[in-house]
């Protein structure tokens, strides 16, 4: 689904050079559930905006879904994301001017989707993560917990190949961290590949597989795919 | 399909839209409004007075006794004529563009029943139908035995050239030659019909058209007198008249030169219309001035709501949003607002409008120029609002959502 290999990724500003990814690889099969772990400042950011095309890379290969994807341009960027990915922020991202119902309508209409499809996607979408009722309210009517399942549906309506989550629950409360964790596992249980970064080691070792980066690097994969518990250190 | 969106989005900022949309509005209502009053100013100057400008100068002597008249008419008509360039020379009442001449209401019957409008008569002697280059559409020119002395502001029952604008008012669809009308004590019958002959002060506020104007035919005499009317080649003007001038005033010493009105025709035309010049000018800033104002007013707002959504568009990005999507978000969102702007603008522009024709006596504005203040008001949106889209559109995905 997503195979990284050999890549790097430098940040240059005037005074220096940040070799943000060094040496990356990274095979993630369809179906999985992977959890990003690392320090602040590792690169997990980083890879995960590469992973979903917002951002270039400075060498080494990337093949999204058996396609390689390094030379696209912009607009083939835009289209593909729009198409296979779906993103959920740590900051939720809903639009504040536009309803649920809308804010689930925007990345259908850039796909130009025929109203009826649009609309079933949208109410299913809701429904699973039981907003259904909300679809009239706006983003700032709704708890910190309930926008980023919104988000979450909004990402679902799309039936993206990949699902892409930078610390999904980092602003939410515990209690709201697990429902929506307990979320992305039913998701994932029903087929869709999940890359979650996430700050949090009790998280982490709920998914199959977690990979650990260090200094742009992956230090620890189990990447024969067997679930393999390993303690956390860092921040809890 | 990103419509629906704009709408709904505008409608959480109402009042940055209602307050632009207004400021449209006004540059909508006056640009309507001053445009049409520029074009009819501009059409005003245009006017065909109806006779050879280009070859004719005045010159207007005051100061003689009425007595002598004659003697005072020949004598300067003589030093006219020997002015080298003056190629002819006649005596008249008045002359387009000049000081307003014999100007009287007219009746269509005697006792002014049927009352015609307000009308300028031009009286002439024997040289001056001819000197002035009227254009004859129908009828005759005056014979010899139609020019008889003035009695007192006009012959008696004198026959006249009429306008054919003039006619057509007074006697629509019909034949005006061996027509009468009543004036100034007396009354006047068509001989002939000209193409035009413009009023003395076109525009001014008494004769409805500035084209309702007869030429009498007359003989100088004491109530004739002092004003002339001289012919030349038209690059010879300037000198001529300058020559005239003084060989008028050394043929008749004791009288004065009124050296306001003694120009040659095109100068007075030109000093005739100065007002109107530097109104067109006035307008034309001030319509410059408002369009300017509202493309930077657009072009703030525009950019500061790319600024305030700045992490929604890399969100859009982000889902999916190619660089033309956001290009053209603001552009739709732009044209809504100008097009709310542009429909409060034209009830603005009508009710302006409508002032305007209680207050200043223009005509109302003719339904043509909205269609065309709209278009304007489009493009000019359309223009102010591409840099901050195209710079809403450059923003990477990636350093807008950083920015939480
Ligand atoms: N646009 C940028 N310009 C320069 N340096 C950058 C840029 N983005 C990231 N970096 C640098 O790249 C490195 C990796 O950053 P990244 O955001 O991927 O870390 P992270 O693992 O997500 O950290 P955190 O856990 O704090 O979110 C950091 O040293 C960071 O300073
Ligand atoms: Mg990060």
């Amino acid at each position: 689904m997503l195979e990284m290999r050999d890549m790097s990724k430098i940040f240059r500003t005037e005074q220096v050079e940040t070799h943000a990814l060094r040496s990356f690889d990274l095979h993630v099969r369809e179906g999985e559930f992977v959890t990003v772990t690392g320090p602040s400042g590792s690169g997990k950011t980083t890879f995960l905006n590469i992973a979903g095309l917002l951002d270039t890379f400075s060498t080494g290969a990337y093949v999204l879904d058996g396609q390689d994807v390094s030379d696209l341009d912009d607009y083939a960027r835009s289209k593909l994301r729009n198409r296979k990915i779906g993103f959920i922020f740590q900051g939720f991202n809903l639009l504040p001017d536009l309803n649920l119902f809308d804010n689930l309508d925007v990345p259908l209409c850039y796909r130009r989707l025929k109203r009826a499809e649009r609309h079933q996607r949208i109410n299913d979408a809701l429904a699973r993560v039981g907003l259904a009722s909300r679809m009239k309210h706006y983003p700032s009517q709704l708890s910190g917990g309930q926008q980023q399942r919104a988000a979450i549906a909004r990402a679902l309506a799309g039936h993206p190949r990949l699902l892409l989550a930078d610390e999904p629950t980092g602003n939410l409360d515990s209690q709201m961290a697990l429902e929506v964790m307990d979320l992305l596992q039913d998701i994932n249980r029903a087929g869709s590949t999940i890359v979650m970064v996430t700050h949090d080691p009790n998280l982490a070792s709920r998914a199959q597989r977690n990979v650990h980066i260090v200094d742009g690097r992956v230090a620890e994969d189990p990447a024969d795919g067997t679930i393999r518990p390993r303690p956390v250190e860092g921040t809890a | 399909m990103q419509i629906r969106f704009v709408l709904a989005a505008l409608r959480k900022h109402r009042l940055a839209t209602f307050l632009i949309a207004l400021q449209i509005s006004l540059a909508c209502a006056v640009l309507c409004n001053a445009c049409f009053l520029i074009v009819q100013q501009v059409h005003a100057m245009r006017i065909d007075s109806g006779v050879d400008e280009a070859r004719l100068g005045t010159v207007k002597l005051s100061g003689f006794d009425p007595k002598s008249a004659n003697d005072f008419n020949a004598r300067v008509v003589d030093a006219l004529r020997h002015v080298d360039g003056v190629q002819s020379v006649s005596v008249i009442s008045g002359v387009p563009f000049g000081e307003p001449g014999v100007r009287a209401g007219i009746g269509l019957d005697p006792d002014y029943k049927q009352f015609g409008g307000v009308i300028d008569f031009y009286l002439g002697d024997d040289h001056a139908a001819h000197d002035f280059g009227l254009h004859l559409i129908s009828g005759r020119m005056p014979s010899p035995d139609d020019y008889m002395p003035v009695t007192k502001f006009v012959p008696s029952n004198a026959p006249v050239l009429i306008t054919r604008t003039l006619a057509e008012h007074l006697w629509p669809g019909q034949n005006p030659l061996g027509k009468q009308f009543w004036g100034l004590d007396t009354q006047f019958r068509v001989i002939g019909v000209l193409d035009h002959l413009s009023v003395s002060q076109p525009g001014g506020s008494e004769a409805k058209d500035p084209d309702w104007s007869v030429f009498v035919p007359a003989i100088a005499g004491p109530n004739l007198a002092g004003k002339y009317l001289i012919r030349a080649q038209p690059n010879d003007m300037p000198r001529v008249m300058r020559e005239a001038r003084e060989a008028a005033l050394k043929a008749a010493p004791d009288a004065v030169l009124d050296t306001d009105q003694s120009h040659s025709l095109s100068r007075l035309r030109h000093s005739y219309f100065e007002s109107a010049r530097v109104m067109v000018k006035l307008l034309a800033g001030v319509v410059v001035a408002l369009l300017g104002t509202t493309a930077l007013g657009i072009v703030g707002l525009a950019s500061f709501w790319v600024t305030q959504r700045r992490k929604q568009i890399g969100t859009r990005r982000a889902l999916g949003a190619t660089r033309g999507d956001i290009l053209r978000y603001f552009q739709i969102e732009n044209f809504i607002i100008v097009s709310f702007g542009i429909l409060l603008g034209m009830l603005l522009a009508y009710g302006l409008s409508l002032e305007l024709m209680r207050s200043y006596e223009v005509p109302r504005l003719p339904f043509g120029y909205m269609p065309i203040g709209a278009a304007a008001l489009w493009i000019l949106g359309q223009l102010a609002v591409l840099v901050p889209a195209l710079r809403a559109s450059a923003i990477t995905p990636v350093e807008a959502i950083r920015t939480l």
